[in-house]
């Protein structure tokens, strides 16, 4: 059976719906039963004319990565489509609006910009959205109606899938949608000569179950809610304000508390004034917030109380590029801040395991009395894919507090050393279960205390118990053959890891012997299991978005041998196929 | 010459390219673009049956890279149709919408399949083999058919015939002696290629019309005038072509079957030039016009265009004499290669 894999983006400006038709034709596709990857881009200007690209890459089989290059342009603007025309393969579908309001000057047409080989299909889709609906706001409808007939998709059921989008609205909208939609499908069907090969009809749909489709934030809110958090705190900031919005919302419902602090250094210091308090309690924020919260994070280290950063990151450094994605705060999430302060460290490699890893980071950092820092970037947040329905999180996950046995609470030692460093620990109230704690450095009690071995033996304490938290790391993921041996081993981190096994097992069809390896936990690092993934490749290669190669850096010094860096800082997220050419060069 | 040039040539089939090519050679500075309201590259029309009938792969319908344009610096827009001219403001109008400005222009928009004024109330049947657009939109359903009713014929048309009956199609055909245009069967080259093609397991009807076409694609229903009933998956007409000059209608530069040019290939307006099979060339020997078709003529006039509008004096020629074999019947034309045997 003939399988399809494609991907579709619609460009116009803020405001003329291609973030909505975008949704549209992803939730439609997923009900449709095929995997959907979508991402969007807009301008960072909260209103504004800036440019918008919805961008969903539709498959028979699982995705792992986006897509670099589309096959079709949708464009709703002339200029903004213009500088996307760069993404558009050879030989894509660009569907234009044919009858602007005013002809174009030289070169200010996408159609006539199209590079030589472009399949154009050009569309009045203002005038027929006029027609439909007496205004051109259904551009963007007209436009899928029309991908809709060429792509021989089912006109019902992307009908209802529209029907659906806009159901809690007011019928007049609903209707103006779905007959724009029309409009654009039976122009297409009377008036467009099909030039191109894509077609959904009879091609293979994987298995479908119950899809949810979510973003990484909507995940990391949802895995939160339902491992019992009770208390977040923010500041707003791309990429990490939906998350904060969504909870906003849920979190009263579900017992819990939302503050929206002045900053992120209150923010941070409300968590762990609220993990001090035994709530399971959380932040989200982007680079420039994650550096105000450095200024905290130290004493959710030294006096033990659980706190859960999420950093979202986007181009940097200071306020850089606010909806661009990248992977820079590698070396800030590991090391920024003062002292010998470790700290967990976490980065969820697809949408799916977002919510896996949130659950995990408030569990550590509740049973580890610590600090844990979730690395997420724009892409992760705004991607938006269909995922099996996550299972909620085991018992073991909701309630990790390890609690000061009646005996212990008759001379209770906060922080009294044991073999693994965790301490058990007294929440404020309990009867004799009072104790300091305190940024200084302190004794078993709390109580500050300088001297040389005291500070050794409390450093080497919170060492134990981080490096005791490897035996939470969810198992390393790897792409790998009965073979056993490879001329290139693949590391990756974060979001890049889906590029990066999609790459491997592109490779491999193509006779390059490949292999991949990727770890949501980073701090602490599952160092031997790269060590021994190492051994086995002739050649190491590490791709990630960022300039310096962060990461590369700290898996050579693991390694203890040279890697080769594939870096980059386009602001869109890792290509598969870049890590492909890479390795064909290899 | 100056740099502010702007050379645009509407047409990217042999007599545009080898115009592009010249000026290009000629003048380094200036702009140079080719347009075509195709999306394939540069291809070679003749060999369209071959690659209808699957023998010849669309690698080896390209005449020319994508690259080979960029290397030359030569601007290539496929897929824009030109709409109109406007020579006073010297401005293309594209159905896009887009409006270009050019300096000097080449029109070289060639031909595509002449309709005969009685088969137009059955236009919704009929296939053409004109152009890689049209055939893309049948390619497929020529696997599956059956039998097949081509009427007319042409010299494209008894080729793709052959090709057909090799593929173990059921073929009939309906000879139209005037299908040849420009060129004219004569009553006993008729009877010879009639007398050759009974030795194949096509089905000849001659001295005949259509009378009538009822049904859809797969299950065509053929009545002629002289009662004789066919069915047929699909239809082809081949009845020779026709410039291809609705753009420049309107526009000031006069026409008649074609644009009409002078012996150097000058249009009635300043700074416009035509070319190949859209052309309709004034001969003084005969005092008359003519268009010309076939692959060397679009060629060598597109190379001739170009040296007169950089200022040169060419007269131009037929291309040297040809013999084409129709059916074993052999045509003299001056006009046509085999570029399928090269
Ligand atoms: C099926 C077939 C088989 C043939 N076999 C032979 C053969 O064996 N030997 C031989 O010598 N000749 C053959 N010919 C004839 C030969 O191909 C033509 O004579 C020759 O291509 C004419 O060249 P041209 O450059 O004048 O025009 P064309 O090759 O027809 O090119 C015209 C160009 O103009 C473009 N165009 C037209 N209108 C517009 C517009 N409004 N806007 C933008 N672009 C436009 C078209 O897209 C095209 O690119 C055959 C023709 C066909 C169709």
């Amino acid at each position: 059976m003939k399988e399809v894999n494609i991907v579709i983006e619609i460009c116009g400006s803020a405001g003329e719906g291609t973030i909505s038709a975008g949704e549209i034709l992803s939730r439609f596709m997923s009900s449709q039963g095929f995997e959907i990857m979508s991402f969007d881009s807009y301008p960072a200007e909260i209103r504004g004319f800036g440019k918008c690209v919805a961008h969903t890459r539709i498959s028979s089989n699982p995705i792992y990565s986006p897509g670099k290059q589309a096959d079709v342009l949708i464009s709703l603007n002339d200029k903004h489509s213009i500088s996307q025309l760069s993404a558009l393969k050879e030989n894509g579908v660009l569907i234009y609006d044919s009858q602007p309001t005013k002809p174009h000057q030289e070169d200010n047409s996408v159609a006539g910009r199209a590079n030589p080989g472009t399949i154009p299909y050009g569309v009045p889709l203002g005038m027929l959205a006029q027609k439909a609906t007496g205004n051109t706001r259904g551009r963007n409808m007209v436009a899928l109606g029309a991908l809709s007939c060429l792509f021989h998709l089912d006109k019902d059921a992307f009908t209802e899938s529209i029907k659906a989008r806009y159901g809690k609205k007011k019928q007049i909208v609903i209707d103006s949608n779905v007959n724009s939609f029309l409009e654009g499908f039976n122009w297409a069907k009377e008036n467009l000569k099909k030039a191109d090969a894509h077609s959904f009809e009879d091609v293979k749909r994987p298995k479908h179950k119950e899809k949810l489709i979510l973003n990484g934030n909507q995940l990391v809110a949802r895995a939160a809610l339902d491992a019992n958090l009770t208390f977040y705190a923010g500041y707003p900031i791309t990429p990490a304000t939906k998350i904060m919005e969504i909870l906003s919302k849920e979190l009263p419902r579900h017992g819990g508390v939302l503050l929206q602090t002045e900053d992120e250094i209150a923010a941070i210091g409300a968590v762990i004034g609220a993990g001090f308090g035994g709530k399971r309690a959380m932040t989200g924020t982007s680079g420039p917030g994650f550096a105000l919260m450095t200024e905290f994070t130290g004493l959710s280290v030294m006096a033990e109380v659980p706190a859960v950063i999420i950093n979202s990151q986007r181009g940097g450094p200071s306020t850089g590029m606010p909806t661009k994605t990248e992977q820079s705060d590698f070396n800030a999430a590991l090391f920024s801040g003062t002292g010998d302060c470790p700290r967990v460290v976490l980065a969820p490699t697809d949408t799916k395991s977002c919510y896996d890893a949130t659950v995990l980071a408030l569990y550590i950092a509740e049973k580890y009395q610590t600090l844990v820092v979730l690395l997420l970037d724009f892409f992760l947040s705004n991607s938006i894919k269909n995922i099996d329905v996550p299972r909620k999180p085991a018992k073991k996950y909701l309630n990790a507090n390890i609690a000061p046995k009646a005996d212990e609470l008759k001379d209770y030692k906060r922080y009294r050393f044991t073999k693994n460093g965790i301490s058990p620990r007294s929440i404020p109230g309990t009867p004799g279960g009072v104790f300091f704690a305190t940024g200084l450095e302190h004794d078993e009690y709390g109580r500050p205390n300088y001297s040389e071995t005291g500070h050794l033996a409390m450093t080497q304490k919170r060492f134990d118990k981080y490096r005791s938290v490897l035996s939470e790391a969810p198992k390393p993921q790897m792409v790998i053959s009965e073979q056993g041996e490879y001329d290139i081993g693949v590391i990756s981190w974060g979001s890049s890891a889906g590029a990066a096994h999609e790459a491997v097992m592109t490779a491999r069809k193509e006779g390059i012997n490949a292999a991949s390896f990727s770890s949501v936990m980073l701090s602490p690092f599952p160092e031997s299991a790269m060590i021994e993934f190492s051994h086995t490749c002739k050649k190491i290669l590490i791709p990630e978005l960022n300039f310096s190669g962060q990461f590369a850096d700290f898996a050579a010094g693991i390694l203890k041998r040279p890697v080769e860096k594939l870096n980059f800082i386009t602001g869109r997220p890792m290509a598969s196929e870049d890590i492909l050419q890479k390795m064909r060069e290899m | 010459m100056s740099s502010q040039d702007h050379y645009v040539i509407i047409g990217n089939g042999p007599a545009g390219n080898h115009a592009a090519a010249v000026l290009r050679k000629k003048d380094k500075e200036a702009r140079v673009s080719i347009i075509s309201d195709e999306c394939i590259p540069y291809y070679y029309k003749p060999k369209l049956t071959g690659f209808i009938t699957g023998s010849v792969p669309r690698e080896d319908l390209l005449v020319l890279s994508l690259e080979s344009y960029a290397r030359e610096n030569i601007r290539v827009r496929l897929g824009q149709k030109v709409e109109r001219v406007d020579v006073d403001s010297k401005t293309l109008h594209f159905s896009h919408m887009e409006k270009i400005q050019y300096t000097k222009l080449v029109i070289a928009s060639g031909s595509d399949s002449r309709m005969l004024p009685s088969m137009e109330p059955y236009e919704w049947a009929l296939k053409f083999v004109t152009s890689y657009t049209d055939v893309m939109e049948y390619k497929d359903q020529i696997k599956n058919a059956q039998e097949i009713f081509i009427f007319g014929g042409d010299f494209v048309g008894f080729k793709f015939l052959r090709m057909l009956d090799a593929m173990g199609k059921k073929v009939s055909i309906l000879i139209y002696p005037h299908a040849f245009w420009p060129y004219n069967l004569s009553d006993e080259m008729l009877d010879q290629v009639v007398a050759n093609l009974s030795k194949t397991r096509v089905q000849v009807i001659v001295k005949d019309d259509i009378k009538d076409i009822k049904g859809s694609p797969g299950a065509y229903r053929i009545k002629t005038c002289n009662g004789i009933e066919k069915k047929a998956d699909l239809i082809f007409s081949f009845n020779g072509m026709t410039p291809n000059i609705d753009f420049i209608k309107g526009s000031g530069i006069d026409y008649d079957h074609g644009i009409l040019v002078d012996e150097y290939l000058k249009t009635t307006v300043d700074d416009v030039y035509a070319c190949g099979s859209c052309a309709q060339i004034y001969n003084p020997a005969i005092k008359a016009y003519t268009v010309t078709i076939g692959w060397p003529n679009a060629v060598n006039q597109g190379e001739v265009a170009a040296l007169n509008l950089l200022g040169d004096h060419k007269v131009i020629t037929s291309v040297g004499r040809k013999y084409f074999d129709l059916e074993g019947v052999k045509i003299k034309t001056t006009w046509w290669k085999n570029i399928e045997d090269e």
